[in-house]
């Protein structure tokens, strides 16, 4: 268990000095300060008294709150699942040499690169009823266009649509990356064992990919409780709140309501979600299958 | 860049109403120009042009740009002029973070008393001016002439409005079964200034009590429920949009698709451009009216703009240049007044140019109509989101009325309990 | 081990699959070739009716507008500088800490190692309101610095470079050690290029990270000459843009487009190999 250099000497602290010098005074500082905002009663700008944890008791007595949860969750369901199935269906297509695959790769992945404020106009345009793609494709055909930016159900659909549409990409590298490391000859074992393509699939390579899909869940989990952008520019968090992820509520009550102390709380909450789910997530899938500290 | 380079004094402007550089970047001729977006881009192109030693940078902002500018004024970097909704002013002057202007006022040789009473009174906080008012303006309906002569709804060359909900009502049903279109367009997704308007507008029309203290709002009225009930019925009767928002409703009523499309002053000189356009759908096909009176007495729930100065430090050229800008601004009132905004100072309400602009005879009552929340409500910005989503949610039938109201005034309660 | 390129599995696509993944190509395309019609189309003819951009005529009139002088390139500039800036720093902290972590022995390595590690469960969003007001006691916003530094703390690279670092075999230090190169020149001269692979993977990942960033420059960078283009066009598409000048809006997001669909469609190949990670010679 020992690492490369056999002198014991300070030359490894200076080259970890750099990165954790940026790591605690950028992110742990932040960190300890944001928990003792939440303890306070702050506006944005300045001022502040301890108040305890009236901020938390406050969050889970207002509804606004309570609702963007739900609102994030439901997203993070209709998004994951979807996303990892259809990614990995992609990389399963896709594994191959051939010129063609190697041009549908590319499409699926050129969203990745658009900036969330674009995705979101070109969606707008594509969801919107009265002047959307769909919209004017449902009215040539004499068909009621779906109200995807103003019902409660609709629009968060239309926000999980546009986020898996933006975000393929990054999961279906992940997946033709684990494909690749497969090696050739379990699946030349298959092949003499006569295995139909679909057995191969669920007894060879998906318990192979089991560590990518993982990943990948973990990734997006933690990524789309954090979604943000889409809702603040595509819906802003409308109609009546049905949209309202937790983040926009911090950014709302933060610069909109000055409440920058409860702000904060709510990005607590937010944190300790994230770690909670993921953790879940990482000791129901990898039970025991794992070493120490990532070694 | 070297310093001397540029000798100019800088200001740094934040404004909304829009990004038009594509189309106005150059254009320093304000009559040549059309709608608020291209008129003020023309102001501060012509105030640079005028001025050679002062240098005006405009960050445009997405409306209405107050997250932005608290996120600035939270780092201590604000900008030196910025356009502000004058129920807005309060929150920022309460925390101590505006300059009066009453300086600049007298740096400039303007005289608070050439404004308008309703401007004057919009700015001025505990005695002191927070603000150069820019303009008045509110809801209006702008109607769709041709459709409402199809409709047989015109009398001597002016559309019928209603004045009572079930006349509306009839109205509504009798444009929609002639015309085939909706009688009203409503941006009712994503536009919480509409429902707000129309329940301020409707709750003033009655005289209801809306804050008992400025740290409180009352909605659990029958006069609110009356007013949510109403537009809830009719947006359900298929007589209005549904799913529109505000750039969606705009186009509708530009493209002739609908009778009454219930929005502001600011939409005035963009839609009478239109007007006069030949081949265009609304080509001698528009004009506009205040909101009718639908219940209690004819009101009109107003707002303003104003050019406000955040506090920070400044060398007296700055303060100087400011003071000219104002100047220049108070001097261009008459060219913003062609937005369909209604002016500032009582001069051009006055004034023979500006009564002759079209419709401002129709709209002239809200000068003496208009009434805004009381000014001593804090986060004006912040309730009218709050309120507007409830609102809109129960008009489009998501909420029911009772559960909306209720909602609203719980939410903007809490909100202004925490204010100090 | 030789990178395997795509090897496994028959070459041809079954009629069904191919049906399948064709049209999720069109999914995929339709919304980007709607954007590109709508950008060529003059913008009045657009006003109400979107669907115009299905039929001819077409023009470059809102591209030439562009062309003629536009806030854009500023903010196209502004995002290329944070971005390299960004990717630049965090390949450079993350591949020293990742040395030093992988195959140095100090005092509480491990003990700092883990402490690290803690912070990939902290997101973003948990610290951005503290750090905006740290970053305005330093006077940091509106300003690159202030656009690249929040970028460069996250510690997901220098757990992703200490993981490659520990798989290069610690003869070659030994090697070298015994001709007597110090501990920096080993780094450079020896392991960073066998990182090559690895570098490209976490560039890609934080370049595309930082390009599409979105609330930090929203709060950081609030004037229009310091935006980046994720924050410039969502003030440029307000309500007079979406009807009057939808044409021009969308040329836009076409134009600060391109730049990085050249750079993707330049590396494609690169990234895509990056990301299997295996491709060590």
């Amino acid at each position: 268990m020992k690492a490369g250099g056999t002198r014991r000497d300070h030359t490894g602290l200076l080259f970890v000095l750099p990165f954790l010098t940026a790591y605690i005074v950028m992110l742990i500082y932040p960190l300890l300060r944001g928990m003792a905002l939440s303890l306070q009663r702050v506006d944005l700008f300045g001022g502040g008294r301890f108040i305890g944890l009236v901020n938390y008791t406050r969050l889970f007595a207002d509804e606004t709150f309570l609702r963007s949860i739900l609102a994030t969750f439901a997203l993070a369901l209709m998004i994951v699942p979807l996303l990892t199935v259809l990614a990995l269906a992609l990389a399963l297509a896709l594994n191959r040499a051939t010129k063609g695959a190697a041009i549908f790769r590319g499409v699926f992945f050129s969203s990745s690169v658009l900036s969330v404020t674009i995705v979101t106009l070109i969606w707008r345009f594509v969801l919107a009823p009265d002047a959307g793609l769909l919209g004017e494709t449902a009215q040539a055909l004499g068909a009621e266009p779906i109200p995807f930016l103003s019902h409660p159900t609709w629009s968060l659909w239309a926000l999980a649509i546009t986020t898996i549409w933006w975000s393929i990409g990054l999961p279906m590298m992940l997946f033709l990356a684990g494909l690749q490391q497969i090696p050739g000859d379990v699946y030349e074992a298959a092949a003499l064992d006569r295995a139909s393509r679909w057995t191969t699939l669920r007894r060879v390579t998906l318990p192979a990919l089991k560590r990518t899909v993982v990943l990948v869940i973990m990734l997006q989990t933690a990524a789309q409780l954090q979604i943000f952008g889409q809702a603040q520019l595509l819906t802003g968090g409308g109609p009546g709140g049905a949209t309202r992820t937790m983040v926009l509520f911090i950014f709302e009550s933060a610069f909109a309501r000055w409440e920058l102390g409860y702000a904060t709380a709510a990005a607590e909450v937010l944190f300790l979600l994230i770690v909670l789910l993921t953790l879940t997530q990482y000791v129901t899938t990898m039970r025991g299958s794992e070493g120490d500290g990532g070694r | 860049m070297s310093a001397g380079a540029d000798q100019r004094t800088e200001l740094y402007l934040q404004r909304f109403f829009g990004e038009c550089g594509a189309h106005y970047g150059t254009a320093t001729d304000v009559s040549k120009v059309e709608g608020e977006c291209g008129i003020i881009t023309a102001m501060i192109n012509k105030f640079n042009a005028n001025n050679p030693d002062v240098k005006v940078s405009s960050n445009v902002v997405a409306w209405p740009g107050y997250p932005q500018l608290s996120a600035q004024m939270a780092a201590k970097d604000p900008p030196d002029l910025v356009t502000m909704h004058t129920g807005v002013i309060s929150d920022y002057a309460a925390e101590g973070l505006l300059e009066p202007v009453e300086p600049y006022l007298a740096e400039a040789g303007l005289s608070p008393s050439a404004l308008t009473e309703a401007s004057r009174s919009a700015v001025t906080i505990g005695g002191k001016l927070y603000g150069l008012p820019f303009d008045t303006h509110g809801g209006l309906f702008h109607i769709n002439t041709k459709l409402f002569a199809q409709a047989g709804l015109m009398k001597g060359g002016k559309p019928v409005l209603p004045t009572s909900p079930e006349e509306m009502m009839l109205q509504a049903k009798q444009f929609t079964e002639r015309t085939g279109k909706p009688y009203l367009i409503q941006s009712l997704v994503g536009d919480n200034a509409y429902a707000a308007r129309n329940v301020y507008t409707y709750l003033l029309a009655q005289n209801a009590v809306l804050f008992p203290t400025p740290k409180t709002i009352r909605l659990q009225t029958l006069e609110a429920e009356r007013i949510v009930d109403f537009f809830r019925t009719i947006t359900a009767s298929g007589v209005s949009t549904r799913n529109q928002d505000t750039p969606a409703a705009i186009g509708s009523f530009m493209s002739g698709e609908g009778g009454i499309y219930p929005t502001g002053t600011w939409m005035i000189g963009q839609f009478e451009a239109e007007a006069n356009t030949p081949g265009r759908p609304l080509f001698h096909a528009y004009t506009v009216y205040p909101y009718p009176r639908l219940w209690g007495a004819e009101v009109s729930y107003v707002s303003g703009h104003a050019w406000v100065v955040p506090k920070r430090e400044r060398t007296p050229e700055q303060r100087r240049a400011i003071a000219r800008f104002f100047r220049f601004i108070a001097e261009h009132n008459f060219d913003w007044t062609r937005t369909g905004h209604l002016p500032a100072f009582q001069a051009v309400v006055e004034s023979p140019a500006f009564k002759a602009l079209p419709h401002r005879i129709n709209i002239a009552p809200i000068a003496t109509t208009g009434r805004p929340l009381p000014g001593g409500v804090q986060r004006q910005n912040a309730i009218e989101g709050l309120v507007g989503e409830e609102i809109a949610a129960a008009f489009n039938g998501q909420k029911a009325t009772k559960q909306a109201l209720a909602d609203a005034e719980r939410r903007v309660n809490e909100l202004l309990a925490q204010t100090d | 081990m030789v990178a395997a390129d795509f090897s496994p599995s028959r070459a041809r696509w079954s009629p069904l699959t191919l049906v399948a993944i064709l049209l999720a190509a069109f999914v995929m395309l339709a919304p980007l070739i709607w954007t590109l019609l709508l950008s060529l189309k003059e913008n009045a003819a657009l006003v109400g009716n979107s669907g115009a951009a299905l039929s001819p005529p077409y023009t470059l009139e809102n591209y030439r507008s562009i062309l003629q002088g536009n806030q854009v390139f500023r903010w196209l500039i502004n995002s290329l500088i944070v971005s390299g800036g960004t990717t630049l720093g965090v390949l450079a902290l993350c591949s020293l800490a990742g040395y030093g972590f992988a195959r140095l022995e100090f005092p509480f390595r491990r003990t700092l190692f883990i402490f690290v590690l803690l912070g990939l469960a902290i997101p973003e969003q948990a610290v951005i309101l503290p750090q905006h007001q740290l970053f305005a006691d330093l006077r940091l916003h509106n300003s690159y610095p202030g656009l690249i530094l929040p970028g460069l703390a996250g510690p997901f690279g220098v757990f992703f470079m200490t993981q490659y670092m520990r798989a290069i075999p610690k003869e070659l230090d030994e090697a070298a050690m015994l001709d007597g190169a110090s501990r920096l020149r080993l780094f450079w001269k020896v392991i960073l290029p066998l990182t090559m692979p690895a570098q490209a993977t976490l560039g890609v990942f934080t370049f595309l990270a930082s390009w599409n960033a979105y609330w930090w420059p929203l709060i950081s960078a609030t004037r229009s000459d310091m935006y980046t283009l994720t924050v410039g066009l969502a003030a440029a598409q307000m309500n007079y843009a979406q009807t009057s000048g939808l044409g021009f809006l969308m040329a836009q997001a076409v134009f600060a487009s391109i730049p990085i669909f050249i750079v993707y469609i330049l590396f494609q190949k690169h990234i895509v190999r990056a990301m299997s990670g295996a491709a060590a010679k």
